[in-house]
């Protein structure tokens, strides 16, 4: 039962780790690509760790691995923002998508 | 234990996963995106070291992931703040 | 007459926050040495000491110190964390079929929060970028700039409520 749930939390992370590798080599602009790898290596990384502590039980390793869990749950999404940042100060217009329908929805903002 | 096998098959991924995200790193058109690919790099290397850790049962390793995570912060933090700098100076990047 | 009694207590509060920064530091290093042996209990409490003397101005801001933002309800925190996980995953998936479909529609919003306190603000921000699909790209002072990745709306207060979800009633009542 318990390996089940290890294996689960596996196969979630190898899916969101595939999806979000796709995501950051197929989309057009820095923004879109570094939401795309805040599924790739922010839930992946975080359903390892899940895994990796029903694994272990209550031993000294799941306190080891829930403190770099929190610590990870501050670090990564403070990296995402200080590059998103970075990107809005350089001038990076996001990418918006074009509506055929309506052309002058495209000119503004 | 069975699930060893299984921590192994997904370290396998992701180090072939990290390096498919070097080519965000080496090719990436804008410099935002190469920080991007370095992002991904460090936490995916962050999971091989605490998978190995859990499947060797060594504590030690666990000790070298933490660090490892506040170092690959400190470096995105770092690199930010340098080229920011070089850019408000004017410089070519 | 009044300043010294001025400097008493700008004193106090100095001395407040370094207790505080002292505690926080000494839960870290009994987290993770995780031993109880009078040696390392000493040299911890020793090492958080001087760390605290050092970093107490970065750790709590001088104008956060009289607040009671600082204390947290542990409950309300555990509920919390549990309510983020599975924000994160659920917003994960809705991510999933955004690629699979190639279905995206990138825009920046903008919104207020009503969260008074400087920490429970950066935490807002870090559980919006945390959870896939948004980033927080700028927080002055109660005003966020959020890239949206699949946007149902372009319109202020209603984009807020769709992102901020429960996090930020669930927020509010973490910090006393």
């Amino acid at each position: 039962m318990i390996e089940l749930l290890v294996y689960l939390f596996l196969f979630l992370a190898l899916v969101f780790n595939l999806m979000g590798l796709i995501g950051i080599l197929l989309f057009p602009d820095p923004y879109t690509r570094l939401q795309a790898s805040s599924t790739c290596s922010t839930t992946a990384v975080v359903s390892v760790f899940i895994a990796v502590m029903i694994d272990a039980g209550l031993s000294a390793i799941t306190g080891k691995v829930f403190v770099i869990t929190l610590f990870f749950f501050v670090s990564s999404p403070v990296g995402a923002h200080i590059i998103a940042h970075y990107a809005w100060n350089m001038g990076i217009v996001p990418w918006r998508k074009l509506r055929k329908s309506r052309p002058e929805d495209s000119s503004h903002g | 234990m069975t699930t060893a096998i299984a921590f192994d098959l997904i370290g396998y991924l992701f180090i072939a996963s990290s390096a498919v995200a070097l080519y965000r790193v080496l090719w990436g058109p804008t410099i935002p995106d190469r920080l991007l690919g370095l992002n991904v790099v460090s936490a995916q290397i962050l999971a091989i070291i605490v998978l190995y850790a859990a499947k060797e049962k060594l504590h030690v390793y666990l000790d070298v992931a933490l660090v490892y995570d506040i170092f690959g912060f400190v470096g995105i933090l770092a690199l930010t703040r340098f080229l920011g700098k070089r850019q408000r100076k004017g410089n070519p990047i | 007459m009044r300043v010294p009694f001025k400097m008493k207590a700008s004193f106090k509060w100095k001395l407040v926050r370094i207790l505080f920064t002292t505690v926080w530091l000494f839960g870290g290093w009994l987290l993770y040495t995780g031993s109880f042996e009078p040696v390392s209990l000493g040299l911890g409490v020793v090492a958080s000491f001087l760390v605290a003397i050092a970093t107490y101005d970065l750790f709590i801001a001088e104008h956060e110190a009289a607040k009671k933002g600082l204390l947290v309800r542990i409950h309300y925190g555990i509920l919390y964390l549990l309510y983020l996980l599975a924000q994160m995953y659920l917003s994960s998936f809705a991510v999933l079929f955004n690629i699979l479909r190639g279905n995206i529609n990138p825009r920046i919003v903008h919104f207020r929060t009503r969260l008074h306190s400087d920490l429970a603000r950066a935490l807002l921000a870090t559980s919006i970028t945390l959870t896939p699909g948004t980033i927080a790209i700028d927080l002055q002072e109660d005003h966020l700039i959020v890239h949206w990745l699949d946007a149902k709306t372009t319109h202020s207060k209603y984009a807020g409520t769709l992102i901020k979800g429960k996090m930020e009633t669930l927020l509010s009542r973490v910090f006393l």
